[in-house]
């Protein structure tokens, strides 16, 4: 088991009257690349603040290289790339002043990392960022990340507003670049399939609460989906072990962890009377709607 | 790493800084040629006797330049900080918050008393030849409220900027037209010389509110 860089501890968070989670527990071990997946307002960016200290929890705690988070030093701040939604940068800079600020505050500042990606954005040096696409912002907010050499990285939502090509561009560069220097990631993002190419561990939050934490691999092997007709589809609702049943038409659509054998016995044992049962492997986006449900 | 710190303030600010400086000389250029203009049509006597007898202040057009100065500067070094909360970029540069902070409105400060002391140069090298020393103590009396608006605009702005929700905000506004207030409340040659260093110390005593207001930020204070 590696080392936890990131520990959250039981926390709970409320905006006003309305609960985003409580009791939140996760880690993010060391050399891993940890997907946080969910809808819009779950809680995905609250999480992101409260790690990076932009948001006091109501209660719990969030430890990051074992400091809270609430108070984190200029040494762990230095460990930690972030990429705020949005790709936020200074906009008002150009692509070579930047790059010369951000250099004075990292020792171990790699200038070729973050030049290397901007030969492929072809645009002019002296270019300002405000002037830019936000497919072009994004790869300069990750070459500053990447060139600041940080032990961990934090992404929140970097598909955002990206056409297919920046994205599949970032995710690869993210992904050889995490995978060879050994760094752990944690990011989040709407677009599911660009995690599916990207994430180790997938943690999957609906409305307060997470419903799943795994390897990603390891929940694409045993989370199925299962078809049949059903002439009782309502005792279906009773089972637990079942994810998100939906019936149209006598067509019934339940998704699962256990074994089409185990299901079907689990099917006989609360009497739900089905026709055969057909097994289908899925995708993240899949199975992430498996987990949350449509709506 | 400071040194990097007051390079960004100096980008987001630079045109600003350099168009309000032009704006303070161009305005300084059109009351000397009134005055000139003056001088010769009317003669010195009279303007003796205006200025000594009648107790009117000759660069009363200079009146609001340091106000909107202070003000326009504080907008234009932290609204890009405030849209798109990318003031997060700033608090997680390996630094401490507080250094953060105060390295930012430092910043302004010294490029806000910079303009001033030029511009308040070029007035007085313009007076010296012209009219006595008690005169330009006079002067220097009048115009040294005007100048602490700018600074007490810019401590206030700086802060309602900061400032994560809007009640505070408006709070904060109202605190600054009070506060501005002290600093107009009489035109007369010489008039704040007993408490020009009371009004003085109101910018120095707002200037560090903004950086609570930028732990409310952190915390996650919002409307």
């Amino acid at each position: 088991m590696q080392q936890a860089i990131v520990e959250c501890k039981n926390l709970t968070h409320y905006y006003g009257k309305r609960c985003i989670y409580e009791n939140l527990n996760f880690e993010i071990p060391q050399g891993r690349i940890l997907g946080l997946l969910g809808k819009n307002g779950t809680g995905k960016t609250t999480t992101i603040n409260i790690l990076n200290g932009y948001l006091k929890p109501r209660s719990g705690e969030c430890l990051m290289f074992g400091e809270s988070s609430a108070n984190l030093s200029s040494e762990t701040k230095r460990k930690v790339g972030l990429l705020i939604e949005g790709h936020v940068q200074y906009s008002f800079m150009n692509i070579s002043e930047i790059e010369k600020f951000y250099s004075a505050f990292y020792p171990k500042w790699r200038k070729d990392a973050y030049y290397e990606l901007m030969k492929l954005l072809k645009i002019d040096p002296k270019q300002k960022i405000s002037r830019m696409s936000c497919g072009q912002r994004s790869q300069v907010a990750l070459g500053l990340i990447l060139a600041q050499d940080p032990e961990l990285l934090i992404l929140d939502d970097f598909s955002m507003g990206l056409d297919p090509g920046y994205r599949m561009l970032f995710v690869d560069y993210l992904s050889e670049y995490a995978k060879a220097e050994n760094k752990t990631v944690f990011v989040t993002s709407h677009i599911i399939q660009d995690m599916e190419r990207l994430i180790d561990d997938c943690l999957i939050m609906d409305y307060g609460r997470i419903v799943m934490q795994k390897p990603v691999n390891e929940l694409l092997e045993s989370f199925k989906r299962f078809k049949f007709n059903c002439q009782n589809p309502e005792a279906i609702n009773e089972i637990s072990d079942i994810y998100n049943p939906v019936t149209i038409k006598g067509n019934t659509e339940v998704y699962s962890l256990l074994a089409k054998e185990d299901l079907e016995s689990l099917m006989r044992k609360n009497n739900v009377m089905t026709n055969e049962i057909q097994e289908e492997s899925l995708s993240l986006e899949e199975a992430f709607i498996g987990l949350t449900g449509k709506y | 790493m400071t040194s990097a710190l007051l390079f960004k303030e100096w980008k987001k600010t630079k045109w600003f800084a350099i168009g309000a400086f032009a704006v303070g000389l161009a305005l300084l250029t059109y009351i000397f040629l009134k005055l000139g203009r003056s001088f010769r049509m009317v003669g010195l006597e009279h303007l003796w006797d205006v200025i000594v007898n009648r107790d009117q202040f000759l660069f009363r057009d200079v009146k609001y330049f340091p106000l909107a100065t202070g003000f326009c500067l504080a907008l234009a070094q932290f609204v890009p900080e405030m849209i798109q909360k990318r003031i997060k970029l700033s608090l997680h540069l390996p630094l401490s918050n507080r250094k953060i902070v105060f390295s930012m409105l430092g910043f302004g400060l010294l490029a806000l008393l910079s303009i001033f002391v030029l511009h308040l140069i070029v007035i007085l090298t313009f007076s010296v030849f012209y009219f006595p020393m008690e005169i330009i103590e006079s002067m220097v009396y009048t115009l040294l409220p005007w100048y602490v608006a700018g600074l007490t605009a810019y401590a206030f702005t700086s802060w309602i900027c900061l400032e994560p929700t809007w009640k505070r905000r408006i709070f904060n506004a109202l605190l600054m037209f009070a506060s501005l207030q002290l600093c107009f409340l009489s035109d007369f040659p010489a008039a704040y010389s007993l408490v020009v260093l009371a009004i003085l110390l109101i910018p120095f005593y707002v200037l560090p509110f903004g950086y609570f207001s930028v732990q409310r930020f952190k915390v996650g204070i919002q409307d």
